[in-house]
């Protein structure tokens, strides 16, 4: 079905076709570019000149490489969920927390009604899709990652927060439509932290994209799969991306159990490991795979996104994910 | 004596200012040699006092050390022991942030002291009681994981945390703990296994000598456990409201024979709790307790919050007990 989707929206696509989760390392170049900036050294113009530098270095390697559906990388953001908050009225932009070890963030406030202040993402996407042939991913987060990595002050309690982002989510995913996006991923990593609250994400996605012409695909990572797995397949996308190696491709015996329905982004390398997997190894992971889901629904992506590996890392870790592909297509 | 007034275990340890940046500093250049231990021993003793300083200064009865050494809630505990070593990150029950899982490799032995030395610290930089905190035997267990994966270890793992926590409590009472909170929030998780964690606190309470002991449940709903936990041989029960919509009506209908830690105070929000609504809570409870003591307190550790809002909730402890004191006369 979800074939006939793609089709639907002129898309046509190899079997196993490969593509990514969203992020890509920065190059150091853009590191000391977001330094200088952070210490007003330099202007923002001078910013974005080099976050569209590692934009188009990041499609152009992308091809290079062979991959089908290709992402801008998010050069130009920082954290998923700060990214947005720092767009939208209605947030303030918190001190830090820990994350762990001696990791911190700044954790946005919710203070206000939340709007979408017009397009976000879009220029970033229209410059990205301008450099090659081959589809652009729209890349968005969800109403319940944001509100769940928010503080909350405005609204009375999780679910209004979480259903008022919804809504204006929406606006940003029919301007992503209207520039010409067809495959839209709108990332939850958050959503099975509370496996109580899955009902509420379901329904924010439904407010997010019902009704609205493209391919939707949603990353959930770092989850307690068992506890929201087969409910989780009421939300309505055509695609899950989801982290299979780091977990010992533990989700394919779920999927024995209660059939999978919909396409899965099968996350075929470790982003969290340094080593670079041996392209048999990278097979036999998709084999598996293949035991369990039909060739024409399964896509073929890295665990999570790539930004925290190093730029030849992260290069190699695709170049292997698509040589396995490939491999199998045969 | 009226409603007391506590930090309830974890306090931030980074700030925007200079100074709020130091450990993050320090331990930045300790991983890359630049530092010695010596001076990150410094910087967490530097953000240790600034911690017991602001809460003093909020006006608090009873102060933590703030946790500000703990790398988290589990391997600080488990890292200490031997036949323990500890792997990767995993979440922390539904926040967004990570622990390490220690992984048990032979029977626990407590080698030395884990927290003993955090709290004689603690304790000479102020006149105000510090309260101790452990995480419980029962949440170490089921966060920790057998080398060899057998789930069946369990009662194992069990059993040797409660051994030698039981030891560690020995040991802050016998430095001058006057209270030692233990905090079991997997208890919400799994309230099939309250006799399991009944079983553990009976062997913690033998050692507890003559300080008080407390047993702090948060991040699930407690209600349905309420009058089970009355029967435990700790204390205080100090509870997470946040999770709990029922449990104020709970308390205003049976009462406690033990004393309280009232978690009214969202420790993972940064908005400050409505005055009147939370003093008509309190009025309630406090009416139900009698002659019975409560402390207000934060739902959760206060780590979770930035730190500028985390003094802000702890004000908010003070502004909302004299407005309780105000409302009686």
């Amino acid at each position: 079905m979800s074939r006939e989707k793609l089709q639907q929206l002129g898309l046509e696509l190899p079997v196993l076709p490969t593509t990514s989760v969203g992020s890509f390392p920065k190059p150091d170049y853009l590191m000391k570019a977001r330094s200088e900036y952070a210490k007003g050294k330099i202007s923002r113009q001078e910013l974005e000149e080099a976050e569209r530098r590692a934009t188009e270095f990041w499609i152009r390697r992308q091809e290079e490489l062979g991959v089908d559906i290709l992402v801008d990388g998010e050069m130009y953001r920082g954290d998923m969920v700060a990214y947005f908050a720092e767009h939208m009225p209605g947030f303030e932009s918190g001190g830090l927390v820990r994350s762990y070890g001696n990791r911190y963030y700044h954790k946005p406030i919710i203070v206000g009604e939340v709007k979408w202040p017009g397009p976000i993402t879009v220029e970033w996407w229209k410059f990205a899709q301008g450099l090659t042939q081959r589809p652009v991913k729209g890349m968005l987060t969800g109403a319940y990652t944001v509100m769940d990595w928010s503080f909350n002050e405005a609204y009375p309690d999780r679910r209004a927060a979480c259903l008022a982002l919804a809504r204006e989510i929406r606006k940003e995913v029919e301007a992503l439509i209207q520039a010409g996006a067809k495959i839209i991923q709108i990332d939850e990593p958050a959503i099975s932290v509370r496996p109580e609250e899955l009902p509420l994400a379901i329904e924010a996605m439904h407010l997010t994209t019902d009704g609205l012409p493209a391919y939707f695909v949603t990353h959930i990572c770092y989850g307690a799969f068992e506890q929201i797995y087969p409910d989780m397949l009421q939300l309505p996308v055509d695609n899950f991306d989801l982290e299979m190696s780091n977990s010992g491709l533990d989700m394919l015996a779920l999927f024995r159990q209660h059939p999978y329905n919909k396409d899965l982004s099968f996350g075929a390398v470790d982003v969290h490991n340094h080593q670079v997997e041996a392209q048999p190894v990278v097979e036999e992971r998709l084999r598996q795979a293949l035991e369990v889901l039909p060739k024409e629904n399964l896509w073929v992506d890295p665990d999570c996104g790539l930004k925290t590996r190093s730029v030849e890392e992260a290069t190699e870790k695709i170049r292997v994910l698509v040589a396995a592909a490939r491999a199998l297509r045969n | 004596m009226g409603l007391r007034l506590a930090n309830h275990s974890s306090y931030p340890r980074i700030g925007e200012s200079a100074e709020g940046q130091l450990l993050r500093r320090t331990i930045a250049q300790w991983e890359k040699g630049e530092k010695t231990d010596a001076d990150l021993r410094a910087a967490e003793n530097r953000m240790t006092e600034l911690a017991i300083e602001e809460q003093v200064a909020a006006g608090l009865n009873v102060v933590t050390d703030g946790q500000i050494r703990w790398y988290d809630a589990i391997s600080h505990l488990a890292g200490k022991l031997q036949g323990a070593r500890i792997n990767g990150l995993l979440r922390f029950f539904d926040t967004n942030t990570y622990f390490r899982q220690p992984v048990i490799t032979g029977r626990l032995e407590r080698t030395g002291p884990m927290v003993v030395e955090e709290y004689r610290f603690a304790q000479q930089k102020t006149s105000r009681p510090v309260k101790p905190v452990l995480t419980g035997p029962y949440t170490l267990a089921r966060l920790s994981v057998a080398e060899n994966g057998t789930a069946s270890l369990f009662e194992n793992m069990l059993e040797d945390y409660t051994r030698v926590l039981a030891e560690e409590i020995a040991a802050l009472a016998a430095a001058g703990a006057r209270m030692i909170q233990v905090d079991e929030p997997y208890l919400l998780k799994r309230p099939q296994d309250f006799p399991a964690l009944a079983r553990a606190l009976d062997e913690l309470a033998a050692r507890k000598g003559s300080a008080r002991l407390s047993l702090a449940l948060y991040f699930g709903d407690v209600t349905a456990l309420y009058e089970r936990l009355q029967k435990l041989p700790v204390d205080e029960l100090v509870l997470d409201f946040t999770y709990s919509p029922r449990l104020v009506d709970a308390i205003a209908a049976g009462g406690s024979d033990k004393e309280l830690g009232l978690g009214l105070l969202d420790g993972r929000n940064t908005r400050l709790e409505d005055v009147g609504t939370t003093t008509r809570q309190l009025e309630r409870i406090l009416k139900a307790m009698g002659s019975v003591s409560a402390t207000l307190m934060p739902s959760c550790g206060l780590e979770y919050l930035p730190r500028d809002r985390a003094q802000l909730k702890l004000k908010h402890l003070l502004s909302l007990r004299q407005a309780l004191e105000g409302s009686r006369v």
